[in-house]
């Protein structure tokens, strides 16, 4: 019997890190999917860039933002697959972002808008010590989806560092 | 006897055909503890989609929201409203909601809604909206603001998470 | 170094003889504060089966002349400055960011207190990611309000206690003093497996 909330897929990553976070052969079994993320960049300075992308495309892909950066609250706009900031070699050691995608109708032959809330921590209270955002994404593609890949930005030398997780879980409406 | 799960889809509504402004669940059981509900919308026109609780229509409801444009932070207020805005329909992209009621079905306490709504076209937000009624929520009605409708396949689904 | 890739497909079936699914969504312990109110929830003895922690919660304060209260968290009874926060608000006027280093706790909710309405309470929903993972700090997020027919506060809330050991106790309290937790708060605990 199939149940309403269910570990798709766990990543973790090991050592040397990893450029990229898959999940493919996503199953269409589900309505909708979630994923918890707790990573951390490599990057040689404080934060870096998360983005999310679908089907192995980087294309069509879009964001309206909110961001606390410490002490100032913005709003913003993207087209690079970007939803937030995890923390980087700069930043309080040990430290791992913690954000939360929600994908609805995953499966279905909609564009597929998705909830994220992305936040990181560093211990400082300077503004741009650490990042908060509240993310509207967008895939411009009626397609199902099947494959989610996560990065960071920043490219070369911004791995996602060892014990970096992403696990997928799918809902079921019935 | 199978165990029971913390975690349960209640009733889930696909809209069909053009024309449709009103989604209901009703009977709805008191045997959990908090409901999520997800709104996956595309609208006909940009128009609000809305939510009030059983077939209350008279302004007991309230509302504070924390939201961006994509150029400007703000947050904003509407007090003794007959409805609780969820966001925007989007007639050119899908939008969506992901809504918590928890203690949805006590007999003590107001009842208060905690929301996050993602139109990527035009706003990003977070709500929180009360209704001023202690009554267990029993029925719970999705609507759009006039003159809009919901496209074809537009989605509304609870769920019911269980305490122990 | 090429990605590491698991894809566990189909449903977990356990429990009674009968491959009966219980999901990857459980309970784990609930708190309701009884009349006389508390002055503190307290989670303890958490086990470390599951991968992350969420904590669903409704609450008011018996803080008085408020209209409002922020919870605030310590983790495995520590009361030393090893925290930080961040948050993200709205007023209903404006919208702001703050933060705060090297602090004695961290901020996860918002509730309402003395002066609110009566029957109002805030409401929240914490995620505490790998919780029991010995190789991290712990990042916690929050999405919580409360609404007060005339003000109240949505906000969203991190908060980093920087331990790497597992996480076997939560205390939750009002961030502004001794005010107790009112009648009908109550506060559920969930663990999530990952796959």
């Amino acid at each position: 019997m199939a149940t309403t909330y269910e570990a798709i897929a766990t990543v973790t990553v090991g050592s040397g890190g990893a450029a990229e976070i898959e999940f493919t052969s996503i199953p269409a079994t589900f309505t909708d999917l979630s994923l918890l993320i707790s990573a951390r960049s490599e990057r040689a300075q404080s934060s870096d860039n998360i983005d999310i992308f679908f089907n192995a495309s980087t294309a069509d892909r879009t964001d309206r933002a909110l961001r606390g950066s410490g002490t100032v609250a913005v709003s913003y706009t993207t087209s690079n697959g970007h939803i937030g900031y995890i923390p980087a070699a700069s930043d309080t050691a040990n430290t791992f972002g913690s954000t939360l995608v929600y994908i609805p109708n995953y499966a279905g032959s909609a564009n597929k808008s998705f909830s994220a809330d992305v936040v990181m921590e560093n211990n400082s209270a300077a503004n741009g010590g650490a990042f908060m955002v509240l993310d509207a994404g967008l895939w411009s593609q009626t397609t199902a989806i099947t494959s989610i890949k996560l990065i960071t930005t920043s490219g070369a030398g911004s791995d996602f560092v060892q014990h970096s997780t992403a696990t997928l879980y799918g809902i079921k409406n019935s | 006897m199978p165990a029971g799960l913390t975690y349960e889809p209640i009733a889930t509504t696909t809209v069909a055909g053009s024309s449709t402004a009103s989604v209901s669940f009703t009977g709805i059981s008191g045997s959990y503890t908090d409901i999520v509900f997800v709104c996956d919308i595309d609208g006909s026109t940009d128009d609000s989609t809305r939510i009030r609780f059983n077939s209350d229509s008279a302004t007991n409801y309230s509302q504070t929201n924390l939201r961006g444009d994509g150029s400007t932070a703000e947050s904003t207020r509407s007090s003794s409203i007959a409805q609780i805005s969820l966001g925007v329909a989007d007639s050119t992209n899908q939008t969506n909601v992901i809504g918590s009621i928890n203690n949805y079905s006590n007999s003590t306490t107001y009842k208060t809604v905690l929301l996050r709504a993602n139109n990527p076209a035009e706003v990003v937000a977070a709500r929180v909206g009360l209704w001023r009624s202690t009554s267990a929520i029993t029925g719970i009605e999705f609507f759009i603001a006039s003159p809009g409708n919901w496209v074809a396949g537009s989605t509304f689904t609870l769920y019911g998470i269980k305490a122990a | 170094m090429s990605p590491i890739t698991e894809l566990i497909g189909g449903a977990k079936a356990y429990g009674w003889g009968s491959f009966a699914a219980v999901g990857d969504f459980e309970s784990i312990a609930t708190v309701s504060v009884g009349g006389g109110g508390a002055a503190d929830v307290e989670f303890t003895s958490i086990p470390a089966t599951f991968t992350h922690l969420q904590i669903r919660f409704i609450a008011r304060s018996a803080r008085s002349g408020f209209a409002d209260d922020p919870i605030d968290m310590q983790i495995n009874g520590d009361t030393g400055a090893n925290y930080a926060t961040h948050t993200l608000n709205g007023d209903g006027s404006i919208a702001t960011a703050g933060a705060g280093a090297s602090i004695s706790y961290f901020r996860c909710g918002r509730m309402t207190a003395a002066t609110a309405g009566a029957s109002t309470f805030g409401v929240g929903v914490i995620d505490i990611l790998d919780y029991a993972n010995t190789n991290k700090y712990r990042t916690v997020r929050t999405l919580t309000g409360e609404d007060n027919n005339g003000d109240g506060l949505v906000s969203l809330f991190s908060g980093l206690y920087q331990s790497t050991t597992a996480v076997t106790s939560i205390k939750l309290f009002s961030g502004t003093g001794a005010n107790n937790f009112v009648q009908y708060s109550a506060f559920a605990l969930y663990g999530i497996r990952s796959a």
